[in-house]
């Protein structure tokens, strides 16, 4: 239990929170204006995460033009998933994203020369013997746990450092995508989520407005890769199992898919409940062995999304009446 | 009914078109040539091909065979959105509005070209803003026509059925069409709006230039306001004509009216 007072530990969960809140960005301006329900989300930061892995271990990029190139890439297997599967209406384009993250999964499994394989991003050849990609970024949070230091002593952490740059971005994106979903754009959008005939009879390309709103997400997704791989400093094929989709989209949920502002109260309440879950360990629940108990946070979270969708559709911030009326 | 203004040009010509789903054919061998700024009427019973016949107009499904000929260019193989743009708009049987977007939202989505829809307008914010203002002006003109001001603010999914009509028909007018489809505007609305409703498009007849090809089910709506009406039967033209002489036509009766009498 004494973890659950360290400030280390929930300074760790709030940057992760605000990775994942990043990340929920994406799903939240595909699926809250455009109806779009990626299940495959997941997908996109494992290319940028990975990309940026692969091009600094392998081929000494530097970090920043490799993040650029992660993000890009991500944006491009965005406007792939859509070009081929968009066409396929609500459900059946989720299953077909689920593939699509599980197809990036097992490519990153089974390519050992290029990607590690299953030892994760320690096992890709390196020309100098050093799989390490974190090296610029880390001056600079380096840069920012010294000058902190002389204040907050040894909670000055990299971490702390992380929170602090993930945070302020955080709030940028949300900005930013608040800012866009206000132009007649996602005015248009926000019609295709309910119907395809009457924006099309009116002279809208609704295709086209899917296939960007996938690829602005997928940047989104692309850019909380960026983020992660900074903070974990190496990645491994099972980070981007299904569930971490859905922790994005409980985070989405929770806000009110409709609200993107809602997001930044609701990546914290998300983190507070991934924290929260690891600390399970009082009776009865001591009753179970501690692998058991490391299921309690997935079927926990999924009661949560199960009893907001039916007492609260539209999450902590959502007008209800935009999301229940026929 | 005044008389028609000048019919000269041909704004739609339809040449032989045939649409078949497996052994299912809606619209058959359909030929018909649509003057600017007349007013027909396509009446038929249930199942007469009326509406395939629009889907097949507006692009939403392709024809099998045959041509569209819409202000001198084909446009039977091209995407629905595509023919919206060049002016040819239709609405849905039934008043399909966007319930979650508001009033004015719905009509507002309908403006073309604005820069606001491109994602690269996001970027260029003054023309989007001011665009958006005459938008929101002429929406809230329309709505005063329709007599729908005051829901101007609330989600559309509150309006009544008829409430939905009028919306309909103001929305499809936001995107400027030089002709438009009205897909059974009546269907299912009391008398008094039945009224309205043909006041409005009187009215608009005489405002604006825009040709007008309706669906409905009952002549005796459309007699007044229409120059000519097209029935329809089995996804075949039965007769075509002054309205006048529709009524007084033995083949309609046979296959249209007299079932219907029956019925009644």
């Amino acid at each position: 239990m004494e973890a659950f007072i360290q400030p280390g530990f929930w300074i760790f969960v709030l940057a992760l929170a605000g990775i994942y809140g990043i990340f929920s960005l994406g799903l939240q301006i595909q699926y809250g204006v455009g109806g779009i329900m990626n299940f495959g989300h997941v997908g996109m930061m494992a290319v940028s995460g990975y990309t940026i892995a692969v091009l600094v271990i392998k081929y000494e990029w530097s970090f920043w033009w490799a993040a650029l190139v992660g993000v890009i890439l991500a944006a491009f297997l965005g406007a792939l998933l859509g070009l081929t599967t968009l066409r396929l209406s609500g459900d059946y384009f989720a299953i077909a994203s689920i593939a699509f993250a599980e197809i990036v999964r097992y490519w990153i499994l089974n390519t050992d020369n290029v990607t590690g394989g299953t030892q994760g991003t320690l096992a890709i050849p390196s020309p100098n013997g050093f799989a390490s990609y974190t090296d610029k970024p880390d001056l600079i949070l380096t840069w920012i746990s010294d000058r902190l230091y002389p204040i907050i002593g040894d909670e000055a952490s990299r971490d702390l450092s992380m929170v602090l740059i993930v945070w302020p971005f955080f709030g940028l994106f949300i900005w930013l995508s608040s800012r866009l979903q206000k132009t007649s754009w996602a005015r248009v959008l926000r019609a295709t989520r309910e119907d395809d005939d009457v924006p099309r009879s009116l002279g809208k390309n609704v295709f086209r407005f899917r296939l960007q709103t996938l690829i602005i997400g997928s940047v989104f997704g692309g850019l909380a890769g960026v983020f992660w791989s900074v903070q974990f400093a190496l990645l491994a094929p099972e980070d981007f199992l299904r569930i971490v989709t859905f922790y994005g989209w409980m985070i989405l949920i929770l806000a009110g898919a409709t609200r993107v502002k809602g997001l930044f109260v609701a990546a914290i309440f998300f983190g507070f409940l991934y924290g929260a879950t690891r600390f399970l360990e009082f009776w009865p629940l001591s009753l179970l062995s501690s692998p058991e108990r490391a299921y309690l946070r997935v079927f926990l979270i999924g009661l949560v999304i199960v009893l907001l969708m039916v007492k609260r559709p539209q999450g902590l911030f959502g007008k209800r009446q935009e999301m229940i009326l026929e | 009914m005044e008389t028609t203004k000048t019919l000269n040009s041909a704004v739609l010509d339809v040449r032989n078109i045939s649409v078949s789903f497996g052994g299912v054919k809606p619209v058959q061998d359909v030929s018909f040539t649509i003057k600017e700024n007349s007013f027909t009427s396509v009446i038929g019973p249930n199942g007469a091909g009326k509406t395939s016949l629009f889907n097949l107009l507006s692009g939403m499904n392709k024809v099998s065979s045959g041509e569209i000929i819409f202000m001198g260019e084909a446009i039977q193989s091209i995407h629905a959105h595509k023919i919206a743009q060049k002016g040819l708009v239709r609405t849905f049987q039934g008043a399909k509005v966007i319930r979650r977007l508001t009033v004015a939202e719905n009509l507002m989505m309908a403006v073309q070209d604005n820069p606001g829809d491109k994602l690269m307008g996001f970027l260029n914010p003054r023309a989007r803003k001011s665009f958006e203002a005459k938008a929101r002006e002429e929406a809230m003109r329309r709505l005063d026509q329709v007599g729908l001001t005051k829901f101007a603010d609330e989600y559309a999914g509150i309006l009544s059925g008829g409430q939905r009509k009028l919306l309909d028909l103001s929305r499809a007018l936001m995107a400027d069409p030089k002709m438009l489809l009205l897909d059974e505007p009546f269907a299912g609305v009391n008398p008094t709006l039945v009224e309205k409703l043909l006041t409005v498009l009187a009215a608009l007849r005489k405002e604006q230039s825009i040709t007008f090809l309706l669906i409905e089910h009952d002549l005796e709506t459309v007699m007044n306001i229409s120059d000519r009406v097209i029935v329809m039967a089995d996804g075949k033209i039965i007769a075509d004509g002054l309205p006048n002489s529709i009524y007084e036509n033995d083949v309609v009766i046979d296959a249209y009216l007299g079932s219907r009498r029956k019925d009644a």
